[in-house]
């Protein structure tokens, strides 16, 4: 390619030599010289950004490196401390359950036996040994009654404070989701300026097992709640 | 329906389990046991004379409706009464299972009701063949 600044230059150069204007031609010189200045410096000038976006995506990469350093694993460890003591809650919860369930039952049976002696006193079918006997039995039942409803009392107790989970594992939560904002912030920005093209997202697998769908109202390949389930079963003749 | 019958619950999470189980015993089943996926359940199947299977979708190893499949294609195992209850709610999954040959399914979170309802319904359809 011819370069015509330097080509009209140069003839400009030579034109004065021939002419003898030695004064011109020094002008003409200092502006090629000049001219290649600033080719050099656009050059420069590029390199300096190459080096520059370079360095900003291993910062970029790095803040990554970092995360995943220390705040995935973290991060995992918090999950797993999460699911740990919501488990605890839910056995801690359930074992009271399964205590104060018998102490109903039998609450229940009792009272219910008592009942039909007294309606049997009521229809004069009761002799008198049978009558204190059913007084006895009153008596022992109030008795029960009073301890069970204590034990009924502190199993409702436990339960109440095995809810104390929520709290602890809300905060834990929410210190992971802040984690993953910054995941998700370093990607983009690492995403941006390595000007990498976003891959279209894949297409749902329909019949993999995802888990609890979040937002389900919005997903129409999604049922939302059991009605949901029993419309589309009876639709397939279930 | 009879309240003996053995029933066999599998799910990987052992609170779950623990809460089918309950509910199941509030219902009068109380001849149950415990898998807490396909790949050990199956043997237990295999093994025992179950009546019954209540299981989840999502879990390690086999899941719930690999295991539904390998009830169906075994010849000793093929008429079991299979309940799903899973958070699996995707349309093609529920179809997928009612094709696989599924009784029932309930989404979880679910009820008592619920499932006294569908256990109820199996049973039904079961001792009154249309």
């Amino acid at each position: 390619m011819v370069d015509t600044t330097r080509l009209e230059l140069a003839n400009e150069f030579l034109d004065a030599l021939e002419d003898g204007d030695n004064d011109h031609a020094d002008e003409v010189l200092a502006a090629i010289a000049a001219e290649r200045e600033s080719r050099l410096f656009e050059e420069i000038g590029k390199l300096t950004r190459q080096l520059h976006d370079s360095l900003s995506n291993v910062e970029a990469g790095s803040e990554l490196a970092g995360i995943a350093e220390n705040q995935i694993p973290d991060a995992k460890e918090r999950l797993n401390f999460v699911i740990e003591k919501t488990e605890n809650a839910a056995n801690r919860t359930m074992d009271s359950v399964e205590e104060i369930l018998p102490v109903s039952e039998t609450i229940r049976t009792r009272a219910a036996q008592l009942e039909e002696d007294w309606s049997r006193f009521q229809r004069r079918e009761m002799d008198v040994t049978e009558f204190k006997k059913m007084g006895d039995e009153l008596v022992d039942f109030l008795g029960e009654l009073r301890t069970n409803s204590d034990k009924i009392h502190s199993g409702l107790n436990n339960i109440l404070m095995a809810q104390d989970f929520q709290d602890i594992t809300g905060q834990v939560i929410r210190q992971v989701i802040t984690v993953v904002q910054n995941v998700e912030e370093s990607l983009v920005d690492l995403v941006r300026k390595t000007g990498v093209q976003v891959v279209p997202k894949k297409q749902v697998d329909l019949i993999e097992a995802e888990g609890p769908q979040m937002n389900a109202e919005s997903k129409d390949h999604v049922v939302n709640g059991q009605d949901d389930v029993d419309d589309l079963l009876s639709s397939l003749g279930f | 329906m009879n309240k003996d019958m053995k029933i066999l619950i599998v799910d990987d999470f052992s609170t779950m389990r623990r809460i089918i189980k309950n509910l199941l015993r509030d219902l009068g089943f109380t001849n149950t046991d415990e898998a807490d996926d396909g790949q050990t359940a199956l043997p237990k199947l295999e093994a025992g004379d179950f009546d019954f299977l209540v299981t989840d979708w999502n879990m390690p190893g086999m899941q719930g409706i690999d295991l539904l499949k390998a009830v169906r294609a075994d010849p000793n195992l093929k008429d079991l009464p299979v309940l799903m209850v899973t958070a699996e709610s995707k349309r093609e999954q529920i179809v997928e299972a009612a094709q696989a040959g599924v009784n029932g399914y309930v989404v979880k979170p679910f009820t008592a009701a619920t499932l006294k309802e569908k256990i109820d319904k199996i049973f039904e359809r079961i001792e009154t063949p249309a």
